[in-house]
């Protein structure tokens, strides 16, 4: 499969009055064209900046890209001037945000909304793009649309507005998709609706998706590969089955074992103690080592490399060094082990 | 929508009804009276006077006689000008006012509207600091000083426009000028709060995001929904021309409706001052009515929803 | 991730392998010290550049207005006619050529009229001292401004706080009566009332202001009991039996303070402005008493010959309601939780 997106060595830095917050500190990841990657991280770990890089929207003056390459079909886009950018957004890689209730302007009819990239990018006629715009209204679901196109933001729900906002994404069919919670600020059964939507559109369409969330039951449900993102650092990274039933770094057994199952009823639910780090003086080792209660002497001295589990499989600890003592996982973690054991016997049969 | 509109028509002409309630009876309790401004009058001229306006009846009788003289549109007459009908120097005063806070509100709003968006573009750059202090000064610096330094610097030192008068356009720069700045300081404030929110909000993320270039963002996404809340504070403005034309038609002696009302407080002539009290009132209730049409109709949320949300 | 990587990492201290001590109270402890709302809103107030030369300015009027008319060897009454129309002269200033007693011809009154005194203001056609009139004035246009603003204060917060806590029917009657009050714009309301006196005070001034001032204090006040009667923590004591009296003044006025507070900042310029707005259609303050705006006013008179007469006095209310204006919105932002990070 052909790269299509290649992320190299990714430094974002935001100018405060408290001083330089070291938001993206040197992460790396690449896709591939039609591929599903999740990037998953609580706020402020820099999974969101990292994105609006690719957008090239970090905002300017306070937020700088301060090192590294965003290869897209080898082209650097951290290179690229505002104008040229302008020609990418949209057409190329387009961008769905969380809240569809402020996502959209309020006073401009959605058919405006959607076809005005078309008409930017494609040099197309009005009737033509209106055309292509109750299409679109159509494949993302949305009744009537012919009607509906004539309409304003207020006048959709919540899940119709996040279709719209799809809709307008897929206006100048991009290769590559990026989508910020797009399902945080929906309802569960709206969610689950977004969600086999885009599974849909991607089927029939091909594009490639980069899904940020906080959510992991997303991420089973959508991605193929998955980077776990922790102050500003990929700590992990891997396929959905690896990550889920063979996780490495301490911090993923930590969200793995936050996330309540069916089978932990009546069980306390376990929560990762303390808080993320200030990114205006980041930690020197692991930047978790603080909060990890199997850190070792090396995750407060030094920064951990990526070491290699499997062919598709990273992860940054230095449980991970020959030279580590063996520990003993959580039992949540345990417990997900064998269930990969048991789903490759039953897939064996 | 349109039982909203006879509903607000409604509560309009009941506001106007207790207004003109009320100044009719503030008036009946002032002291002082107009003719003891004037020349000495003997017992029986003045009986005569009194006679003829209706003072000497009851003040209920008073009340409903003037009541029913204004539903046709009849303000009485002058006590100063003799005979002469208030609404017909109502009328013929009404010109140059309208024409300097028509002027003021336009050249006020456009420029500030421009030195707002400029300061929210180039926020936190010494654009949008210089345009701060100026639209802090506008704000704090009284019309009238401000009037009255244009007047002697501009019209008496430097001769470069007429001190005073109302003989022709050059005639109406400076006194348009002096309203105008109040105008431009409150709209450019105002203008430069709701740009910056609009430019940090989602919609304005999600149209860069579509590749639209910066002028695109600015003209057809941003420009329209800073706009809109600007509309809501066209009516406190045009009370504020109002009253800002009583001082600025003094000093600079134009002919308008401010500079009579003031004439009229000094020689206490009741009905013109109720007459114009009235008229403002009327006027005010007025453009509040249509700057809410006027937002319900570019506003598509409240549009739709008919009525406000 | 290849293998010069990890043969790099098989050189580290073998000791850093050891397990680290983990202690999960250390990692709760909050690194930044908690500050209290009001706390934090005077740093910010600080903060901000405009807020803090609006305080200095404002500073400065006080004590000017507070000190100098009693350490003036005038009154602002005592009339010297022999001395009247001097253009300003200050000690050591007059050496930069400025308030050096010259006119703007440049001709020394001073010197003709053989006086020896230093009006650093100059005096006005009746020989009285122009820095003692100023700064009393200026002591008048304040109390004009304390005295509307804490009546409109205490009548809009009771207003505006029943008409939104008990809401209903009581709120709608209450406000059609403000939409009455809102009909007639704000001087003309002024300038009715002031003419029911023969010889307007600072009291009646200060009155006439508040007959329709208190309606735009009620409307603020309405809007934040409107939305915060209903928030949770309001509910929950409610739900929890709180009489109203408890919930009034332990919930929501404190959160209503950040809001009065600012509209009061904000009324008292503008009382000054509309008791200078009167003095100048001749209903203000009479004399031998003098406000800001009436010495404006008559210093406009004679502007062409004495220009001095007006810009100090003109100069004094624009930097009293620019600081007032600068101190209020500097506190709008500090006390506005949104901005509160």
């Amino acid at each position: 499969m052909v790269k299509l997106l290649e992320v190299k060595d990714l430094y974002v830095s935001f100018f405060t009055h408290a001083g330089e917050v070291h938001a993206v500190r040197g992460v790396d990841f690449e896709l591939k064209k039609g591929e599903t990657l999740a990037i998953v991280g609580e706020s402020g770990s820099g999974k969101s900046v990292t994105t609006k890089a690719v957008m090239g929207l970090i905002p300017k003056p306070s937020g700088l890209i301060k090192k590294g390459e965003i290869l897209f079909e080898g082209k650097d886009l951290a290179k690229m001037k505002e104008s040229e950018l302008q020609n990418v957004r949209g057409k190329e890689i387009a961008m769905i945000f969380q809240d569809p209730m402020t996502s959209l302007n309020p006073t401009m009819t959605i058919g405006k909304q959607i076809m005005e990239g078309m008409i930017k990018h494609q040099k197309v006629s009005k009737d033509a793009a209106l055309k292509k715009t109750i299409e679109l209204l159509d494949l993302v679901g949305i009744p009537q649309p012919e009607l509906r196109v004539k309409q304003y933001p207020h006048q959709f729900s919540g899940g119709m507005r996040q279709r719209v906002v799809i809709a307008m994404s897929l206006a100048c069919n991009p290769k590559l998709l990026i989508a910020d919670e797009p399902t945080t600020a929906l309802d569960v059964t709206i969610q689950a609706q977004i969600l086999e939507l885009m599974k849909d559109i991607q089927k029939k369409t091909g594009v490639a998706i980069i899904f940020i969330t906080h959510d992991l039951g997303v991420v089973a449900n959508v991605a193929d590969r998955v980077a776990v993102m922790y102050a500003g650092k990929i700590i992990e990274t891997g396929t959905v089955d690896d990550v889920f039933y063979n996780p490495q770094h301490p911090y993923t057994w930590g969200l793995l074992a936050s996330m309540p199952d069916m089978d932990s009823k009546g069980d306390e639910l376990f929560s990762i103690a303390g808080t993320p780090p200030d990114l205006i003086a980041p930690p020197k080792g692991d930047a978790f080592a603080a909060r990890n209660p199997f850190a070792l002497k090396a995750d407060f001295e030094l920064q951990p490399p990526m070491f290699k589990v499997s062919n598709t499989h990273y992860a940054s600890t230095w449980l991970l060094h020959p030279d580590a003592p063996e520990i003993t996982p959580p039992d949540a973690v345990l417990k997900r082990r064998n269930l990969r054991t048991k789903a490759g016997e039953n897939r064996g049969k | 929508m349109g039982r909203y509109v006879l509903q607000r028509l409604f509560y309009m002409v009941f506001t106007l009804f207790l207004i003109t309630t009320l100044t009719f009876f503030l008036m009946k309790l002032l002291p002082g009276s107009p003719l003891q401004n004037q020349e000495k009058l003997t017992a029986e001229q003045r009986e005569v006077i009194l006679e003829k306006y209706g003072l000497n009846d009851p003040v209920p009788v008073q009340y409903v006689r003037y009541m029913k003289n204004l539903v046709q549109g009849d303000l009485g007459i002058s006590f100063k000008y003799d005979n002469r009908e208030v609404s017909t120097i109502i009328g013929e005063r009404i010109g140059p006012s309208a024409q300097l806070g028509f002027q003021a509100l336009m050249i006020g709003t456009l420029i500030g509207i421009l030195l707002g968006s400029i300061a929210a573009l180039r926020h936190n750059t010494w654009v949008d600091y210089g345009s701060t202090v100026i639209s802090v000064l506008g704000i704090s610096v009284p019309s009238f000083v401000l009037a009255a330094l244009l007047q002697y610097y501009v019209g008496v030192e430097l001769r470069w426009l007429p001190v005073a008068m109302w003989k022709g356009f050059e005639y109406t720069i400076l006194p348009t000028l002096a309203l105008s700045v109040f105008v431009i300081a409150q709209v450019s404030r105002f203008m430069r709060t709701e740009m910056i929110e609009v430019l940090h909000s989602d919609y304005i993320l999600l149209a860069r995001a579509k590749g639209i270039s910066g002028s695109g963002i600015i003209l057809k996404h941003a420009l329209r929904n800073a706009l809109i809340p600007v509309i809501t504070i066209l009516g406190p403005m045009a009370v504020n021309l109002m009253t800002g034309t009583l001082v600025i038609e003094r000093i600079f002696a134009v002919p308008g409706l401010g500079e009579q009302f003031v004439l009229s407080i000094m020689v206490n002539d009741y009905t013109i001052i109720m007459g114009i009290t009235i008229f403002y009132s009327a006027l005010f209730i007025l453009i509040v009515f249509i700057v809410d049409i006027l937002y319900g109709i570019i506003d598509p949320r409240i549009r739709l929803a008919g009525g406000k949300s | 991730m290849d293998k010069a990587q990890n043969e790099k990492q098989l050189k580290i201290n073998p000791e850093l392998f050891q397990p680290a001590e983990y202690d999960p109270s250390k990692v709760e402890v909050i690194t930044r010290p908690s500050l209290t709302f009001w706390k934090d809103a005077s740093r910010r107030l600080l903060q901000n550049r405009g807020a803090t030369f609006g305080l200095i300015l404002l500073t400065i009027i006080l004590c000017f207005a507070l000190f100098a008319p009693i350490f003036s060897s005038y009154k602002y009454s005592d009339q010297n006619l022999r001395h009247a129309k001097l253009p300003p002269k200050m000690p050591y200033i007059e050496k930069l050529g400025v308030m050096d007693g010259k006119d703007k011809d440049g001709f020394d009154w001073y010197a003709t009229k053989k006086v020896d005194k230093y009006y650093y203001f100059g005096t006005d056609d009746l020989g009285r001292d122009q820095w003692t009139r100023i700064w009393t004035g200026a002591r008048i246009s304040l109390l004009i401004g304390l005295i509307a603003a804490s009546v409109d204060l205490l009548i809009g917060v009771m207003y505006g706080g029943i008409s939104g806590y008990y809401g209903g029917r009581l709120d709608t009657i209450m406000q059609r009566l403000v939409e009455v009050l809102m009909g007639v714009p704000y001087l003309i309301v002024v300038i009715l009332f002031i003419l029911l006196f023969e010889e307007p005070g600072v009291l009646t001034i200060s009155l006439a202001m508040v007959v329709t001032g208190w309606v735009s204090m009620s409307r603020v006040v309405r809007g934040q009991i409107l939305k915060l009667k209903n928030q949770e923590y309001v509910l929950a004591s409610r739900t929890l039996g709180s009489p109203d009296g408890r919930l009034i003044f332990k919930h929501l006025l404190p959160n209503v303070m950040g809001p009065i507070i600012v509209m009061t900042m904000f009324t008292i310029p503008s009382a000054i402005f509309a008791e200078a707005f009167l003095s100048f259609i001749g209903l203000g303050i009479k004399p031998p008493l003098a406000s800001l705006g009436s010495l404006v006013s008559d210093g406009y008179k004679s502007i062409r010959t004495y220009p001095h007469l007006m810009m100090y006095p003109a100069l004094v209310i624009s930097s009293l309601i620019l600081s007032f204006n600068l101190v209020a919105d500097g506190l709008r932002d500090a006390l506005d939780p949104k901005m509160r990070k």
